[in-house]
């Protein structure tokens, strides 16, 4: 008995010891098929990328050599397809953004590229000298890219490396970043990438159009404090117990809209909800406001909102707006307000008011698009009238409504007849080109009982 | 003294199967999350329509809620349904997903109809779940800016070109890595979220935000910086 009393404890941790062992096998294993399976993904990634690589150099080398414009539009639109894809894949891989940066901007802007060069075949256009030569820099990039996809897959294929180092504890070890193959290597590609010149096209991923900058504000150059007592006298009647500025940084002025931004407290408002509002730096104007006081009660209806919107924009200076969708949430809703001019709707000229359902105050107010887009216009007047336009429109379209637009086409904008109505049971804007009568977009109208919101 | 030795073994016996065949609970709940978010219609603080008044009346008739049947997912609408879901053994989160929505007897047919299927809802929960992973202790703007950085990738090329492609990104948000993005969002989140989709830009434009207490990249101190907004700066 008293032999047997002193084994307790031993055999009580050796279960316990055996237990744990079980466990921690258990749980490793685990970790092994967390790791597999994560690394077939990244593999598969990474083979997919390497051939949707190989599939754009070889057709953007058979782009090069088509005479018709038929050929050329299905092999521009097969390379569009696969530069996609690229972008979408590579964008899942783990690496950082630092690293593929210029290597996902060459990708997304060989397909914006190709679509571009396909409208503009459609519209009965050939390539012209820069375009081709644009097109032979975008096929050395994607040589020099496959070459370097090549070579990672060689070191894969010799075993000397795998992507599961990468998997595992990601976040520790990428930070070793010269150790990896395939991090080193797609980062030099991406610096010789970045070196390549700019694309000049007119696409929404073109370069001009993430670096463009506001045509509608003055030149002149306003200090803190002006723009902060413009602050203060657009709120109006709002008593201001305090503001202050946002820290800036030293490359403020290199902002789309290079503003001042403004914490403004008001009296009867608790500390932590203040206002919000950016002065611009070139002429003092409000770019944006907003308000995030909490809505209790709603009350007002959505017409005297309205009607309380357009007055307070009368009020700061923006005449001949109109009213256009609008949007209910949160307590608020959300008016859009374009201008007009000579009966001509002016979409890109764009200013949205949000106003309180509880007491009708205006606690939004954005105009980044108006001062992106304003300037004087000289609009023509159109090459056909509505009655020819209409005939471009299908036949058993269902207008409700015909008015002249202007919308915007990419850098540009252009004069359109404006038709609404249903096709379908379902709600459409059909906008064709006043001047040429070409189709030039469609939008489809998501009606419900909170607004309109359009795709 | 033989009886107190079997009971030590049967007792570490049945704590050692305990600890083999456990399986922590979380990833379930993480999943069944993830089936509300893929649901025709998730209701939550702030949504608004005819499956909202639905809940609200099943919720007045069985005395969980006090107010106005009105169609608006407001503060009462929330602590009735969280009341609700307690009461019933669900996940005690205040949103109404497929699990709750059974519960409540609602059919998820009605659900779908309230609307067409096409719409941003998607978007705006997982925006306003990266933001609330990203910023839940930044002041109101710090929110939308955060949004409006996902939303100025979006149409940048050297991104990803959807709303899931750049939060989901890897390496890109410390949110999304560690989980916090899987919390329940907040009511200032999905506010801040739907201002930024309606187009409030605080940012003008920057596509890069930084913590300097806790950034360990030195690249991102080569970025242009533009302005600070609560903790976090922001540049391109």
């Amino acid at each position: 008995m008293r032999e047997r009393r002193h084994l307790i404890a031993p055999s009580i941790f050796a279960l316990l010891f055996i237990g744990a062992l079980v466990w921690g096998y258990n749980q490793n294993q685990i970790k092994k098929q967390h790791e597999v399976a994560l690394e077939n993904h990244y593999q598969r990634l990474f083979f997919d990328v390497k051939k949707h690589i190989e599939n754009i150099q070889v057709n953007l080398n058979k782009a090069l050599v088509a005479n018709s414009r038929e050929r050329n539009i299905l092999l521009l639109s097969q390379i569009a397809n696969e530069a996609i894809s690229a972008h979408d894949k590579l964008g899942q891989m783990p690496l950082t953004h630092a690293e593929t940066a210029s290597t996902e901007k060459f990708l997304n802007q060989a397909a914006d590229y190709s679509t571009y060069l396909i409208q503009r075949h459609l519209q009965g256009e050939d390539l012209t000298d820069e375009q081709r030569q644009a097109l032979s820099n975008l096929q050395n990039n994607s040589a020099k890219f496959n070459a370097e996809l090549t070579n990672i897959q060689n070191n894969l294929a010799e075993g000397n490396f795998f992507l599961g180092s990468l998997s595992a504890s990601q976040l520790n070890r990428i930070k070793d970043a010269d150790k990896n193959i395939l991090q080193t290597s797609l980062v030099q590609l991406d610096e010789q990438i970045a070196k390549t010149p700019e694309l000049i096209y007119d696409g929404p991923f073109a370069d001009q159009m993430i670096n463009r900058k506001p045509v509608g504000l003055p030149n002149n150059d306003v200090s803190l404090e002006d723009a902060r007592k413009a602050a203060v006298d657009f709120l109006g009647n709002i008593n201001i117990r305090d503001i202050e500025p946002f820290e800036e940084g030293e490359n403020i002025n290199e902002a789309r809209i290079p503003a001042y931004t403004f914490n403004l407290y008001p009296e009867n408002q608790r500390r932590n909800t203040p206002i919000y509002m950016g002065i611009s730096k070139k002429g003092g104007k409000v770019i944006w406001m907003n308000n995030p006081r909490p809505v209790a009660n709603t009350k007002i209806s959505i017409k005297n909102a309205e009607e309380r919107a357009m007055k307070y924009l009368q009020e700061k200076g923006f005449e001949n707006m109109e009213p256009n969708y609008s949007l209910k949430y949160d307590g608020t809703i959300l008016f859009n307000f374009v201008n007009t001019e000579n009966d001509v709707t002016i979409y890109p000229d764009l200013i949205k008011v949000k106003v309180a359902l509880d007491t009708g105050e205006i606690v939004g107010f954005d105009a980044s698009a108006y001062y992106l887009n304003h300037h004087d216009r000289t609009i023509e007047s159109p090459h056909i009238d509505e009655a020819e336009a209409r005939s471009k429109v299908r036949q058993d379209f269902n207008i409700d409504s015909t008015r002249l637009a202007i919308i915007p086409k990419g850098k540009s904008e252009v004069l359109c007849y404006e038709f609404k109505g249903k096709y379908n049971d379902n709600d459409f804007i059909v906008y064709i080109n006043a001047l040429d009568g070409s189709e030039e977009q469609i939008l489809q109208l998501i009606k419900n009982e909170n607004g309109t919101l359009t795709f | 003294m033989k009886r107190f030795i079997i009971l030590t073994i049967a007792f570490t016996m049945v704590f050692l199967s305990i600890l083999l065949f456990y399986e922590p609970k979380s990833p379930i709940h993480t999943a069944s999350r993830y089936e509300a978010m893929f649901a025709p219609r998730t209701l939550y603080w702030g949504v608004q329509g005819q499956d909202v008044r639905i809940v609200q009346d099943k919720l007045l008739r069985w005395g969980f809620y006090d107010g106005e049947v009105d169609g608006v997912y407001g503060p009462r609408t929330y602590r009735a349904v969280r009341k609700f879901q307690a009461k019933h053994g669900l996940q005690v989160d205040g949103v109404v997903g497929p699990a709750t929505a059974r519960a409540l007897g609602m059919p998820e047919a009605v659900a779908a109809a309230a609307n067409t299927g096409i719409n941003r809802q998607t978007d705006e929960y997982l925006l306003a779940r990266c933001v609330h992973g990203e910023a839940r202790g930044e002041p109101y703007v710090g929110k939308v800016a955060v949004a409006a950085v996902v939303l100025n990738r979006v149409k940048h090329p050297s991104f990803p070109n959807t709303i899931a492609g750049v939060i989901y990104q890897p390496l890109a948000f410390t949110a999304v890595a560690d989980g916090q993005i899987n919390l329940t969002p907040n009511k200032d989140s999905i506010k801040a979220a739907r201002d930024a989709l309606n187009g409030w830009d605080p940012t003008y434009g920057c596509l890069y935000y930084w913590n300097p207490a806790t950034a360990t990249s030195k690249w991102i101190w080569s970025r242009k910086v533009m302005l600070k907004i609560g903790k976090h700066w922001f540049g391109i």
